[in-house]
């Protein structure tokens, strides 16, 4: 019953998101074509490096690998993007976040299903064209069907996971405006470190060994390197489990923080005023 | 001075329907409609005059606004201020006039309000000696000196709006475009740029057209008035023709005798009048019954209320330009409904 | 020209101070663009430790290819940066109409009115990679190769702005086109890489249709090898001019369709 009622409750939040990714589906698609570019560059840049290499892989990674690789991490970065931090950031600036505070639902879960209804529609126009177009490739490369249904299962609840630890995360990052005038800075500086220290821009593997292992404990990894090493069928099943577990650790940690950081600023703004 | 000759601007809008469904459909069968937000104005004004631009939201008064100081290109028609076309030689033309949208500013928004000055200075050439005197005049007139040095963030409404003005006027243009300048302004603020415009005007004789929906502007600047609705113009002419033409509101006040005599009167019914024709207010045994002397003479209303209730005092009042307005507006809307 | 360079001065002075209102916020934007493209390199210096060259480029010579991608980019970033807001929500929000009150031109002011620091990040790492890279290379320079770098550079850059013009033009009739110029502008990193790397589609459409090729490999290559300086500097010149003429006409164009906003 409490379900339900819940459900009620937000699920015009989620029709709300879906409409705008319609209404903005134009910006969508470009933005989409414009990001998988880089994908693209990278993928003939690892074409001329195998060519230019004398083995048929690199550092453990074969070609196939590396498109695999590069695609599914560029998926998986596309739909655990969050933007509470901006989402936030904005509502501390005008003043909004107060409104927060007389509305009987949970703020973090507002954001949530609202961002939940884009994530629907992204995944409804770039998740199947991407998954198949990436299993298609291997299929032709490799002549055989590399598709693993239980890894394929087991990278979605990943994704799930990673997706909450990235809203979680931005969330608690964007009560930052409080005390910076402007986040635009602040928002650079996150997107180009989260990239580095979660293998989004160089794989784990390829990082100096101390270094990877440091990363594989830190909550970053978490968002993109263990989903994509779990679809690319890189670890065992004791590996997946305990990665696993770690994203779950992380999530907990996350939203402890968050709702820390929430109470913080309510306190603040009942001192304050707004 | 300025010529505006059949003005006419179109729009295109997509019409999208309702809900999820609907956005589904624009994507793939978008449906678009013709707005004409502006259609066919004319109208000419004289160097010096203040005028007054007037009529409901989404009328057109900013569109042809926009027209005029060069921001958009008319669909057809002409407009000619200074004998000069706006979207022509845009550049040029833009010297000679100053524009304000009261909605928004034109300031630097971190910067101190000085700074905006001096890059505007700058913009339209304005020498250094001409620009001293301008500012000292300017000061004088719109009393700038208390906020000149703080960021424009910090400024109030008012502050802002005077800040704005100023700007506007500081290469001396011979025409000065307000629009809304005393939306979201308090009493006496709206009372002093008021004054402030005025001064301008009669000073440097500048041109003034005004939008607004304050009649109170209107009132004690303009001596003319333009009202457009629906794109169309409704009314060009002094403010006294505008009483004249559009039904002459009165107000009948009395007190009844018997606070239950009221249910007796029954204007509507019993002289055949439109709502629009007659409204009555009450509070308690006081009565004021508003009507249009055009649909029902004064001597009918006062014998068929004397007829009806017995009253202790009784007097008749004209109503003012607001409430004719009102009823334009209202009555335009009733007819196309039909 | 030189009121609109004491303009620009001007503008330029205005902005600085408006940026020390937010210190924090831009330096962490230039530092973040730094690191960015710090981590960038050192990934093509982890790929190199693994392979001799990449097709017959080695690593010196593609850190100077890579470095020269970054001072067009930068001095765009740095001029003209304020073009992605007329795409984003100028426009849109009919803020617009002011650079349409004002007796100078549009596209100019809107131009001048930001000058955007965060760009000295990409310069500053654009010109040690080249120097760099040059040393390493042992590089003959001859005299005439610093006014061939300079004009190469000053049109390169105007490839860059030309494509913002065109591609911020369109918000004139969407009433927003953020999302466009930044879909063309990604294809820009297409130029960090020798062309060769690339199938022949991909080669014809950076060269012939969104000519970025010519923003960086095609004259860094001319200083590498010292081949080819017609196609690869003249070409360079002719690309942009093209360009450049055709997005001053769209914006023309634009500026007639303008709708401004509802007020």
């Amino acid at each position: 019953m409490r379900f339900k009622k819940f459900i009620r409750t937000y699920r015009p939040f989620t029709r709300a998101g879906m409409l705008e990714s319609v209404a903005y589906r134009a910006n969508f698609f470009c933005f989409l074509i414009g990001e998988i570019m880089s994908c693209f560059i990278m993928f003939f840049v690892w074409k001329a490096v195998f060519a230019s290499s004398n083995g048929e892989t690199f550092m453990g990674f074969t070609m196939e690998d590396m498109v695999v690789y590069l695609f599914i991490t560029f998926l998986t970065g596309y739909l655990t993007y969050s933007d509470g931090t901006y989402a936030i950031a904005t509502e501390i600036r005008d003043g909004s976040i107060a409104m927060r505070m007389i509305k009987p639902c949970s703020f973090d879960m507002c954001f949530l299903f609202q961002e939940l209804g884009h994530k629907i529609i992204n995944v409804l126009f770039i998740f199947a064209p991407l998954v198949i177009g990436v299993e298609v490739y291997r299929f032709v490369i490799t002549g055989a069907c590399q598709f693993d249904i239980v890894n394929f299962l087991l990278y979605v609840v990943s994704l799930v996971l990673a997706y909450m630890i990235s809203f979680y995360f931005n969330v608690s990052y964007g009560f930052m405006a409080f005390y910076l005038k402007n986040l635009w800075g602040a928002d650079i500086l996150k997107e180009c470190i989260i990239n580095f220290l979660s293998g989004a821009t160089i794989p784990l593997a390829f990082m100096p060994q101390a270094l990877a292992k440091v990363l594989n404990f830190l909550p970053f990894s978490s968002l993109s390197y263990t989903p994509v090493m779990i679809y690319m069928g890189m670890y065992s099943a004791q590996e997946i489990a305990f990665k696993i577990l770690m994203q779950v650790f992380w999530l907990t940690v996350m939203v402890l923080l968050s709702k820390a950081v929430w109470n913080h600023a309510v306190k603040r703004l009942c001192s304050q005023g707004g | 001075m300025i010529y505006v000759n059949d003005l006419r601007k179109e729009f295109k809008k997509t019409i999208k329907e309702p809900g999820l469904k609907g956005s589904v459909k624009a994507l793939f069968k978008p449906n678009n409609e013709i707005i004409k937000a502006v259609d066919g104005v004319s109208f000419h004004v004289p160097k010096g005059e203040m005028l007054g631009f007037i009529g409901p939201n989404g009328a057109g008064k900013s569109t042809v606004i926009k027209m005029l100081t060069g921001i958009l290109t008319p669909t057809s028609g002409t407009c000619e201020i200074n004998g000069q076309i706006p979207q022509e030689n845009r550049q040029k033309y833009v010297k000679e006039i100053g524009v304000v949208f009261g909605q928004r500013t034109q300031l630097w928004w971190d910067l101190a309000l000085q700074e905006t000055y001096s890059v505007l200075k700058e913009i339209y050439d304005v020498p250094e000696n001409e620009f001293k005197k301008r500012m000292a005049f300017l000061n004088e007139v719109l009393e700038l000196d208390d906020f000149i040095t703080s960021p424009v963030r910090t400024l109030s409404l008012g502050q802002r709006m005077r800040a704005d003005i100023a700007a506007s006027l500081l290469h001396n243009p011979k025409v000065l475009f307000l629009d809304e300048p005393t939306i979201g302004l308090d009493v006496v603020v709206k009372d002093n740029i008021r004054n402030a415009i005025r001064k301008i005007n009669e000073e440097e004789g500048t041109t003034v057209i005004l939008t607004t929906h304050d009649l109170a502007d209107i009132e004690m600047l303009c001596n003319r008035i333009v009202m457009i609705d629906k794109g169309r113009m409704v009314f060009d002419g002094q403010i006294s023709d505008l009483k004249r033409e559009f039904g002459q509101m009165r107000d009948l006040c009395f007190e009844l005798n018997h606070t239950d005599d009221l249910s007796k009167l029954n204007y509507m019914a019993d002289l055949k009048l439109s709502d629009a024709d007659v409204e009555v207010n009450y509070e308690g045994a006081a009565v004021s019954v508003r009507f249009d002397s055009n649909a029902v003479s004064v001597e009918n209303m006062l014998s068929y209320t004397l007829s009806k209730v017995h009253v202790k005092d009784i007097n008749l009042k004209d109503a003012d330009i607001e409430e004719i307005i009102r009823r334009i507006y209202r009555q335009e809307v009733s007819i196309d409904e039909v | 020209m030189r009121r609109m360079l004491r303009l620009h001065r001007i503008f330029v002075a205005q902005y600085m101070k408006n940026l020390m209102e937010y210190k924090v916020d831009f330096l962490t934007g230039a530092i973040s663009f730094l690191l960015g493209q710090i981590i960038q390199i050192a990934f093509l210096g982890i790929i190199f430790s693994q392979i001799p060259n990449l097709i017959g480029w080695e690593f010196n010579e593609i850190l100077f290819i890579y470095g020269f991608s970054l001072i067009p980019k930068g001095l765009d970033h740095l001029l003209f940066d304020n073009l992605w807001s007329v795409g984003y929500f100028i426009v849109r929000k009919g803020d617009f109409d002011k650079y349409l009150t004002r007796p100078i031109n549009s596209l100019f002011y809107v131009i001048a009115e930001k000058f955007c620091v965060d760009a000295f990040g990409e310069l500053l790492i654009g010109l040690i990679l080249m120097i760099y890279s040059v040393f390493q290379l042992k590089l003959t320079i001859t005299w005439y190769m610093i006014p061939l770098f300079i004009i190469a550079v000053v049109f390169a850059t105007l490839i860059y702005t030309a494509i913002k013009i065109a591609t911020s033009a369109i918000s004139f009739w969407t009433k927003a086109s953020g999302h466009i110029t930044h879909m063309f502008y990604m294809t820009n990193d297409f130029s960090k890489y020798p062309t060769t790397i690339y199938n022949k589609f991909v080669r014809t459409f950076i060269t012939y249709v969104i000519p970025f090729a010519f923003t960086a490999f095609y004259p860094a290559s001319y200083f590498l090898t010292g081949e080819n300086p017609l196609f690869c500097i003249g070409g360079t010149v002719v690309a942009s001019v093209v360009l450049f003429v055709i997005s001053v006409f769209i914006w023309n164009r634009g500026i007639k369709a303008y709708e401004s906003a509802g007020s």
